[in-house]
This record gives structure tokens, C-alpha cells and sequence, in this order.
């Protein structure tokens, strides 16, 4: 192993001005990817496509549309709409909604589309029409009076036209594949299109426009995502402060800085390369690893400093520096790499492109930070004044190490271990709350206070509509609406459904067609039954056409479908095993009641595949850097002192998510691994120290003080510096933003924490044979 | 022996699986579609899914297990005694106070739905429904037979059969099966019925209902409830806000009510009659009640209604199918579920 480092070594500083020259021109060609980089946003990476509900989901998608809809609420500011200027522009808006490119036309639905009629009862049956007349005149108040006449007689209010008909609503579904260009629909490039050619166009001060979907939703995230950069170049000043600091000199300060930059670059233009875009979802990444990077450059500019204190010029002092320092950090980035490719297991794109960007990003510090970093360093000149002042600040923190190193001494260790302990255990009693999925209303990745929230909420409470529906699709043989046993069966089945908590209002072909059938005999609500003949069935159930999305074309397929009171967890979860359990009772050889459809549906899958997702992940994370540091360090010990201060701070995270009333989500659940995979750096650094002085023969106490005057001052250091900087992300815009910055700040510091306190305080019992302690605590 | 048993547990599932399965207790059966309810000293409310509630109170409800799961269209309590009839051409029995039922009658094959029932005493009823379905028992149901009344058609259609009758009787029993008009309400008032029906039927049997005399009225739409309100006045309700009065043996009289929701039931109160319908519509009439000639083109939109008549609708537009007054309170049924009206 020491061979292939020194032929490395070497190779690498025997030819300096060579491999800065290729890191300059790898730099500016993957800077030039970066350039191009794309913010880049998809429903469908967002669901765990494989999950047996999302293949039902995509099965059917083409009958019954997607979960995929843009909902556009047209509000009148005094409250009335039936006035000429806001039919005039709802109509624009329902127009302008038509031509967005990406939208599905033939779904666009509003008071102004064919499809919305009204239908009464008269002496001789049925009469009807649509409910804006072909020669509706937006100007003649009559023609007003008609329509309202007309809207209550279609029973849209609270569907289409809001309880309170202060507002009426657009709806829209979009289509996966941009018909124009036939590559997948740029959702972020809809959804400017919303905001300029609806918002921007039409609100003023007598009408208010409320978008809300997933494709607006993600919009606003990725506008929100555009102040990631204000708060990394906050992250950045903040380090480059604090490196100073450490370094008192500006070249130390920069270089570190520079080698991290340039990682993010290659990072970025690696995706690129790949052909990814970088999800707004996942835009933290590049932030985490500059974070990464400054941690590993200040271990290498403190080993650096060290060795030129003691004497050596910067050239010598930046190969042994490498030389020192290429095993532990390599190891370190090594197990993050492995770790956050350990994510690539969870069957949902986002996570999976999260895995790959973050591996690739840690990767790549290994050559910036571990190779071109001492490289640039060894042509430092570090002056006489130089030396001196720091040789001043060894003396003032060796008194501080050497307190701190009281950890490993027996009785603050059994303490220290003791107060672990307790906080493992009330930690992992508070993990077990650990909510899966969204925990409050509207969408969790903004604040409540933002406007896609508000527009959320001003549509569920004036409407009756909610966007949270799961839709369970009845499965069965050709021509099935016709018998009356399969109509019944899903009628009983929607009203067992009905009943559960949580399930606000159901609808079905099977209760349509009901309704129909009374209407059928004169709009007598004591027949609104499913007749046993099948000719009435069938004359019931032909007046509903299949672009209602209750049947398909041949009625093989019915969708029943929930609207939810809410999308908690625990709502969805309750309905859906309600599913599980009534299904039982109706499924049949030739009917099946498959979960799930509509957005509820995603959010099941979805839920379903994080929870499943969230032990196996752990696992693999833990297994990865249990094995590289079995494989590093070649004892069992040294493994257990770095794992188990990490597993502890990782039940306390989760502990911390609980408490800040976090769900597991498809945006926090990685937020586990990636502290994992920061925090391991602090312990290798420090343990490789340590083991290879217990190697020798030092005792417990003496290699952990070693440890802490070679590299303690750096690990102390880059956990308040990337603490302070991650908690910069509580003002962010974001909701999830502001989640990942709490989290990842308690990682980065309690993670440092336990390699600095509880690390040797487990060694110190761990080595119990080599201790100087017995005498001296 | 087995064998002989599993068959047996068979068949009886068979029967039981056509229309006779338990009804689903339902936590949300007091929201659900309830289309009648009667009063005793105790209340009687029943709907769609096999639904049947009882309260002591008018206020706390609670679902009886019930042997079916057809809807249920009306229903009449007599004592202790409750009945109630609906699609399936069902009849249910419960001699506890609506506590626990059997089955008196059920013939899917029928296809034909009761619509109402009434009974003079414990022993003595008619159930009436779809196509002229009208059924008598003279034994508190244990026996239910079928009745044919060409006496409800109208004279010019009674003519017609008249003449098939004399050629041929087996034809004209079925012809008069296939011609008979739905049979909507019936009530009681002494000894005399009134009866409310399909394409303008409003007829009054003074014997029980075995023979009927048609009324004339200037109206062809469907009738849903007629109700006399005094010795003198019989008031009827239907189709499209449909109002009809008739006084001191004249002729039925239009009321406008400027409403075309559906109108199902009359309920007389102390001061004013409310009508229900449709749309949770509910006419309030002061009596004597506003007559006119009814006008063709007549929009609603435009129209006001005559003094003596306003028109209120619930808050969530349920269709209210009927009302009773019970310890001081209106209770209605709706196709929401129970709900208290406000008096006067």
C-alpha cells in the first residue's frame, strides 16, 4: 500500500506543473458543460415508477389521464363573477390555458368548454344544453342571468365555479411528451408560461389568478431554488472568513476554496456530460459538496501548516502531506461516495439522480482536494514570519487538546458513554414517531406563507374540489358496466370506502349512473338505484360518456375515485388499507380493485416505497462505511469507535425530524445518508491518527491526544464552519431547504462532536489493556 | 352426509346472495340517501342500501340490522308495528318498534320498486309502487296479495281495455299489467284514500282502495304527493314545482309557486303547508292558498311568486324527500340524510 503512495506521490509531484496544467484543462472543458448546465424538473421522477400502484397508474394513464393537472382558479376581487369583465376573462384564460404548449387539449375543462352542460327534467324527459350558450354575449346582463340559471342546473358549483361564485375554475391535464419537440415535457418551462402568460396577463385589480399542480408546485420550487445561489455564495464568504481565521494567510485561505469550487465545476459538468439536468429538488447537492470539500482541504492545509511549522519547505511539507493524508481522506470520500451511492437502491428517479450526483460530486474531491490541492500548495512560499506565528498557536492549543483529550481518560469516559446512552435511547424511543410522507397541508416543499400554499388553500376552502383523490380502478371484462352484479358490487364498495375517516366524498360510474337513472324517471330521488334490468343499466349509463374518466372506452376498466379530507400519512394509509381489507369482500376471478391512481395514489406509492426504502438504506449506508473502515484500519475496534458515534447521531437526527414534525419524504429521506456519509469524515481522520499510533504501541490516551494536535483543530473547525454555513439555508425560500439546513447543521456539528468526545471515550473501554489512566484520573 | 350438508349451505347462500344480504351498518347512514320517514311515538326513517333508523327522540338515531340491502322507498308505522317497502318489490315487518325486521315479500324478478305504503290498522294495508304495483294484506302482511286497478287509468285508456277484455281476457290483463301508471303516494284521511301518480293521476277511493275514481286535472306531468288539508281542501304537489288545490268538491286549481324543482311532499303545519322538493327547495304557502291559470312560458327566472307564497332552499341543495312533525320539531329526509327543518 505505502508503495503505490509513494510511486504516486512522486508520480504526481515530479511532474507538477503537468497536473496542474491537466486539472486547468479538465476545469475549463467541464466548466464549459456546467455552463450549460439545465435546471431540470419531472413528475414522473418524482414516483417510484416500479411500485405495483404506479404500474396500475401508468397501465391506465391513457383512459383516465394523469395525476399530472394544472388547476387555474379565476377570481372576481368583489366577489360576484357574473359580471362582463370576468367573463370576458375567464374565457382568455381558458383560451390562453388551451394554446400553453404541454397542455392536453382535449382536457381543458371550464365554464366555456363544450363539455359543460346542464341537464333538467321536463314533462317529457330531458332538455339541456351547454352551459354558456354558442350566442352568449358577455355584455347582456339576461345572458348573465341565463348562465347562472344554467350553472345551478348543472350542479357545478363547487366543481367548476366556486361555492360562494366568487371564482371559476380552469382545469387542465398535461401531457408527459412535449408534442412539438417529442422529448419529455420541460415542466419548469410550463410553468413560467403559467405565471407569465396567465398570472402575469390577467391579474389586476378586479381579478385574481390562482394556479395550483404539481407543474406549478415545482415551478415555484425551482424559483425559489435560484436563491441556493445567493445563500452558497453566503456559504462561501462565511468559510472563506473562517478558513482565514484558521490559516492567517490569504493564499491558504484560497486555495482550499479554489480546489472546492473547482469540484463543484467538475461536478456539475460531469452531469452534464451524463446528460442529466440538475433537479431543483436536488440543488442542495453542490453546496454539500463544496461543504465536503472545504473539510477535506482544511485537513490538507493544516497538515500542511503543521509540517512547514516544524520546518519543512512548502514542497516537502505538501508531500508529506499527501503522503499522510491520501489514505484517511480517500477512505473518508470513499465511504461517502459508496454511501450516497447506496441511494441508487430506492426505485424513485429523483433519489436515484440525487445518488449519482452526490457520488460523483464526492468523487471528484479526491482529486481536487486530496491530489491538486497539495500539488497547488507545494509551490507556497511560507515566510520565517510565517512559521513563527503559528509555532505561538501549537503551544495555546496543546493546553486546550490536552483538556479535551480528558475523553479518553476512565471516568469521563464511563460519563460520556453513559450520557450516550441515554440519548441513543430516548432518541430512538423518539424516532419510532418518524412520520412517513407530507404532514401538512398544501405543498411541502414551500412555506405555508407562499403563494402557491395560499392559492391551495383559497381552492379548498371555496371550492369543493381538492386535489387530493385516490382513484381505486376497478379491473374487469369487456362490457362489465352493463351487469348489474359488477355495478353493484363497486356501489357497495364505494360506500364501505365512503365511511372511512379520512374519505370526504366518493364518486363512481356506478353512482353516476344512479343519479342518471333518476333522472331517468323524472328525476325521482327514490329511483336513484341501479336497475336490475339491463336495458335500463345500459340507458342509464350510455348518457355517461367515457371523457367523464369513469369508465373506458369499452368499460373494462371503472375508476372509483376518493376525494380525501387531507394527504397526510396517516389519512392515505388508513384509506388505503380500508382498500385492502374491503376489497376482499367484492374482487372476484374477473374484477379486480387495483390501488391507485390521482395524486393521492402517487403519494401512496410513494410513501409506501420511502418506508420501505428508509431501513435498506440505512443498512447499505452503514454496511458501506463499516466495510471501509474494516478494510482501512484492519480491526474491528477502530470500526466500532467510528461507526457507532455515527449511528447514535443518525438516531438522533431522526429523533430531531420527529420533533420538528418532518416527514420522511422523497426530499428528506436521502438527508440520512448524505449526514452519514459528512459525518464519517471526522471520525477516520481522527482515528487513522489514533490507530496508527495504537499500532505502535502508544497507549489510548497518548495517540487520541496525537490525534487531536495533528488533526483535531481542522475537524473542530470545518464542523462550525459548515455548520454555520448549512444554517444560513433557515431563511431559505424553500420549506425543504430549511428542513435539510436544520438537519444537516445538527448532523455536521453532533456528528463532530461524537468523533471528538465520544470517539475515544469508546476507545479508551474498547483498547482496555492500553491505558495510562489507572492511576492518573 | 357432508356433501349433503355443503348443499345445503349452498342453496342457502344462493338465495340469500340475490338481494338478501344484511345491510352495512354504516357510520355515515344518517347522511346517507333517506327517502322516507313516519312517526309514531317513536320515529321511523328509511333509504337507500337496506337503510332503516329509529329514534325515540328526533335527534339521536340509530341503524336497525335489516335483511336486505334494496332500498328502502316508504315506510308507515301502526303502534308497535312498522313497515317498509322499496325496490325489489321488498316489504319488511317489525313488530319491535323498528328494532329488529324480517322479510314479509321480496321478488327482484318483479323489477318493479313499491313506492309507498299505508295501513288503516295493524292488520289491514296496501303497498302501492312502479306500473301500477299495488299489494293488499288483511294479516299484517303475513300475507300480501296482488291487485290490478284499470280504475286508475285514464277513461280513455279504461275504454280501450274494456273492448280487448271482451275478446280476450289473458290479453287484457296483460295489457293492463304493461299500461298501468306509476303509483307515487297514497294517504289516508277517515275512511277515504287519496292517491298520487304518473302522467296526471289523482285519484280518491272511498272502499279501501278497492275501486277508484280518477280526478280531472289540467296538468299531464307526474304527481308526487296529494294531502287533503282540511274537511274541504285536498292539496297535490309534483313535477316541476307543480302545485294543484281543490276546494269544496271544484275543480283542482293552479297555484303558482315560481319554483321548477321537483316538488315531493306536502306537510301542513299550524299557520302555513310547506312543500318539499327537489334542489332542497321548500315552498312555504299561507292558506287560503293564491290560485291562477297556469302560464306555458313562464320562465322561472323571471317570475314572482304570488303574495302568500315564499320560497326557501336549504343550504346544500339536498333534494328533501319528506317531513314529519315529532316532538315539537320538522324532521325531514333528504338525499343527504336527517335533517331538522326550521318551523314556520
Amino acid at each position: 500500500m505505502s508503495r503505490i503512495i509513494h510511486f504516486l506521490e512522486h508520480l504526481i509531484f515530479g511532474n507538477r506543473r503537468l497536473v496542474v496544467g491537466l486539472f486547468a484543462l479538465l476545469t475549463l472543458f467541464l466548466g464549459y458543460q456546467a455552463s450549460n448546465m439545465k435546471l431540470d424538473a419531472g413528475f414522473e421522477k418524482n414516483i417510484p415508477l416500479n411500485h405495483p400502484y404506479m404500474q396500475t397508474y401508468m397501465k391506465h394513464r391513457k383512459d383516465f389521464g394523469g395525476a399530472n393537472n394544472v388547476l387555474v382558479s379565476v377570481c372576481d376581487r368583489n366577489g360576484n363573477i357574473f359580471n362582463q369583465n370576468f367573463f370576458d376573462t375567464l374565457k382568455n384564460v381558458h383560451d390562453q390555458l388551451f394554446f400553453i404548449n404541454g397542455v392536453n387539449r382535449s382536457l381543458v375543462v371550464s365554464l366555456f368548454s363544450p363539455s359543460t352542460r346542464f341537464t333538467e327534467i321536463v314533462e317529457g324527459g330531458f332538455a339541456g344544453g351547454p352551459v354558456i350558450p354558442a350566442d352568449f354575449n358577455s355584455a347582456n346582463p339576461r345572458a348573465l342571468e341565463l348562465v347562472a340559471a344554467n350553472i345551478e342546473k348543472a350542479n357545478i358549483v363547487g366543481r367548476q365555479v366556486s361555492n360562494d361564485y366568487s371564482c371559476a375554475m380552469v382545469t387542465a391535464q398535461l401531457l408527459d411528451i412535449d408534442p412539438q419537440t417529442g422529448e419529455s415535457l420541460n415542466t419548469l418551462a410550463l410553468a413560467g408560461e403559467l405565471e407569465s402568460k396567465l398570472r402575469g396577463q390577467f391579474e389586476n385589480d378586479r381579478i385574481s389568478i390562482h394556479v395550483i399542480g404539481f407543474a406549478k408546485m415545482i415551478g415555484d420550487v425551482a424559483d425559489g431554488a435560484k436563491d441556493v445561489v445567493m445563500f452558497f455564495a453566503i456559504a462561501i464568504a462565511i468559510t472563506a472568513v473562517m478558513v482565514y481565521f484558521f490559516s492567517r494567510s490569504i493564499m491558504l485561505t484560497i486555495l482550499p476554496l479554489l480546489c472546492s469550487v473547482i469540484a463543484v465545476v467538475w461536478q456539475l459538468g460531469l452531469l452534464t456530460v451524463l446528460g442529466f439536468g440538475l433537479d431543483p429538488m436536488s440543488i442542495l447537492v453542490p453546496f454539500l459538496v463544496f461543504a465536503i470539500g472545504v473539510s477535506h482541504g482544511v485537513q490538507m492545509i493544516n497538515a500542511v501548516e503543521k509540517r512547514a511549522v516544524s520546518g519543512m519547505g512548502a514542497k516537502h511539507a505538501a508531500m508529506a502531506a499527501f503522503h499522510s493524508l491520501l489514505i484517511p481522506g480517500g477512505i473518508a470520500l470513499l465511504s461517502d461516495t459508496v454511501g450516497f451511492l447506496t441511494l441508487l437502491v430506492i426505485d424513485i428517479g429523483i433519489i436515484r439522480e440525487l445518488a449519482i450526483t452526490a457520488s460523483m460530486g464526492v468523487a471528484v474531491i479526491i482529486f481536487t482536494n486530496l491530489v491538486l490541492l497539495p500539488v497547488l500548495m507545494s509551490f507556497l512560499q511560507f515566510g520565517e514570519h510565517y512559521v513563527d506565528r503559528f509555532a505561538n498557536k501549537e503551544q495555546h492549543s496543546e493546553r486546550f487538546w490536552s483538556w479535551v483529550a480528558k475523553c479518553s481518560y476512565k471516568k469521563p469516559a464511563a460519563w460520556i458513554l453513559a450520557i450516550t446512552t441515554v440519548l441513543f435511547v430516548a432518541g430512538f424511543m423518539q424516532s419510532q414517531h418518524m412520520k412517513i410522507g407530507d404532514l401538512h397541508a398544501g405543498a411541502p416543499s414551500l412555506h405555508e406563507d407562499s403563494r402557491y400554499n395560499q392559492d391551495t388553500f383559497l381552492i379548498t376552502d371555496r371550492y369543493e374540489v381538492t386535489v387530493d383523490y385516490l382513484s381505486v380502478l376497478v379491473e374487469t371484462s369487456p362490457e362489465a358496466c352493463t351487469s348489474h352484479s359488477v355495478m353493484k358490487a363497486i356501489d357497495d364498495f364505494q360506500w364501505r370506502m365512503e365511511n372511512v375517516d379520512g374519505v370526504q366524498s366518493t364518486v363512481s360510474l356506478a353512482s353516476v349512473a344512479k343519479i342518471v337513472n333518476a333522472g331517468y324517471n323524472e328525476g325521482n330521488v327514490k329511483w336513484q338505484v341501479l336497475p336490475r334490468n339491463q336495458q335500463t343499466l345500459v340507458q342509464a349509463i350510455s348518457r355517461i360518456p367515457s371523457s367523464s374518466g369513469l369508465l373506458n372506452g369499452d368499460c373494462s376498466v371503472m375508476p372509483i375515485i376518493l376525494f380525501m379530507q387531507d394527504h397526510k400519512a396517516e389519512t392515505i394509509s388508513r384509506v388505503v388499507d380500508a382498500v385492502k381489507q374491503f376489497r376482499k369482500e367484492f374482487e372476484t376471478d374477473d374484477m379486480t380493485f387495483s390501488l391507485a391512481s390521482g395524486p393521492v395514489g402517487v403519494m401512496a406509492a410513494t410513501n409506501e416505497a420511502v418506508a420501505a426504502a428508509q431501513i435498506p438504506m440505512m443498512a447499505y449506508v452503514f454496511g458501506a462505511v463499516i466495510a471501509l473502515c474494516l478494510l482501512s484500519f484492519w480491526s474491528v475496534r477502530a470500526t466500532l469507535s467510528v461507526v457507532i458515534p455515527l449511528f447514535v447521531v443518525s438516531v438522533l437526527a431522526q429523533a430531531l425530524m420527529t420533533l420538528l414534525e418532518i416527514g420522511l419524504t422523497v426530499s428528506t429521506l436521502p438527508v440520512i445518508a448524505l449526514g452519514v456519509g459528512i459525518g464519517v469524515d471526522y471520525g477516520i481522520y481522527v482515528l487513522s491518527t489514533m490507530s496508527y499510533r495504537l499500532k505502535r504501541g502508544d497507549s489510548v490516551q497518548l495517540a487520541y491526544t496525537k490525534a487531536l494536535q495533528e488533526r483535531g483543530s481542522a475537524v473542530l473547525f470545518t464542523g462550525i464552519t459548515l455548520a454555520i454555513g448549512v444554517s444560513t439555508w433557515v431563511f431559505s425560500t424553500l420549506k425543504f431547504q430549511m428542513d435539510m439546513g436544520i438537519l444537516l447543521t445538527f448532523m455536521f456539528l453532533v456528528n463532530m462532536l461524537g468523533a471528538i468526545i465520544v470517539l475515544p471515550a469508546l476507545a479508551r473501554f474498547l483498547w482496555p489493556k492500553r491505558n495510562i489512566d489507572t492511576n492518573a484520573d | 352426509m357432508k356433501n349433503a350438508l355443503a348443499s345445503v349451505l349452498v342453496t342457502s347462500a344462493i338465495t340469500f346472495s340475490a338481494s338478501a344480504q344484511e345491510a352495512f351498518l354504516a357510520p355515515l347512514v344518517e347522511q346517507s340517501v333517506l327517502l322516507d320517514v313516519a312517526a309514531s311515538d317513536y320515529l321511523v326513517v328509511v333509504g337507500e342500501r337496506g337503510h332503516i333508523l329509529t329514534s325515540n327522540n328526533g335527534v339521536d338515531f340509530t341503524q336497525s340490522a335489516v335483511p336486505t340491502q334494496s332500498t328502502l322507498t316508504a315506510t308507515a308505522a301502526v303502534g308497535d308495528r312498522v313497515w317498509a317497502v322499496g325496490h325489489d318489490a321488498t316489504i319488511l315487518h317489525s313488530a319491535d318498534r323498528g328494532q329488529s325486521w324480517q322479510t314479509q315479500m321480496q321478488e327482484p324478478d318483479l323489477e318493479r320498486p313499491f313506492l309507498d305504503i299505508v295501513f288503516w290498522d295493524q292488520a289491514h294495508g296496501i303497498a302501492i309502487g312502479a306500473y301500477g304495483l299495488f299489494y293488499r294484506t288483511l294479516d299484517g302482511g303475513v300475507n300480501w296479495r296482488a291487485e290490478r286497478h284499470a280504475t286508475l287509468l285514464d277513461p280513455m285508456d279504461q275504454e280501450y281495455l274494456e273492448q280487448i277484455r271482451e275478446e280476450d281476457e289473458a290479453f287484457y290483463q296483460q295489457e293492463l299489467d304493461s299500461i298501468l301508471p306509476h303509483l307515487n303516494r297514497v294517504t289516508r284521511a277517515g275512511e277515504k284514500l287519496y292517491l298520487a301518480g304518473e302522467a296526471g293521476l289523482l285519484a280518491v277511493s272511498e272502499d279501501q282502495g278497492r275501486s277508484w275514481v280518477r280526478f280531472d286535472v289540467d296538468y299531464t306531468g307526474s304527481f308526487f304527493d296529494v294531502q287533503p288539508l282540511d274537511e274541504n281542501t285536498i292539496l297535490a304537489v309534483g313535477l316541476r314545482g307543480n302545485m294543484f288545490v281543490r276546494r269544496e268538491q271544484g275543480d283542482w286549481e293552479y297555484v303558482n309557486t315560481c319554483s321548477d324543482s321537483t316538488l315531493n311532499s306536502v306537510l301542513p303545519l299550524q299557520s302555513e303547508v310547506i312543500a318539499m322538493g327537489n334542489n332542497g327547495i321548500i315552498i312555504h304557502a299561507q292558506r287560503p292558498l293564491p290560485v291562477s291559470e297556469p302560464d306555458p312560458y313562464a320562465s322561472s327566472v323571471t317570475c314572482e311568486p304570488p303574495a302568500g307564497i315564499t320560497m326557501e332552499q336549504i343550504s346544500d341543495k339536498a333534494a328533501i324527500l319528506n317531513a314529519v312533525q315529532f316532538d315539537g320539531k320538522v324532521i325531514a329526509v333528504t338525499a343527504n340524510g336527517i335533517k331538522q327543518l326550521n318551523k314556520e
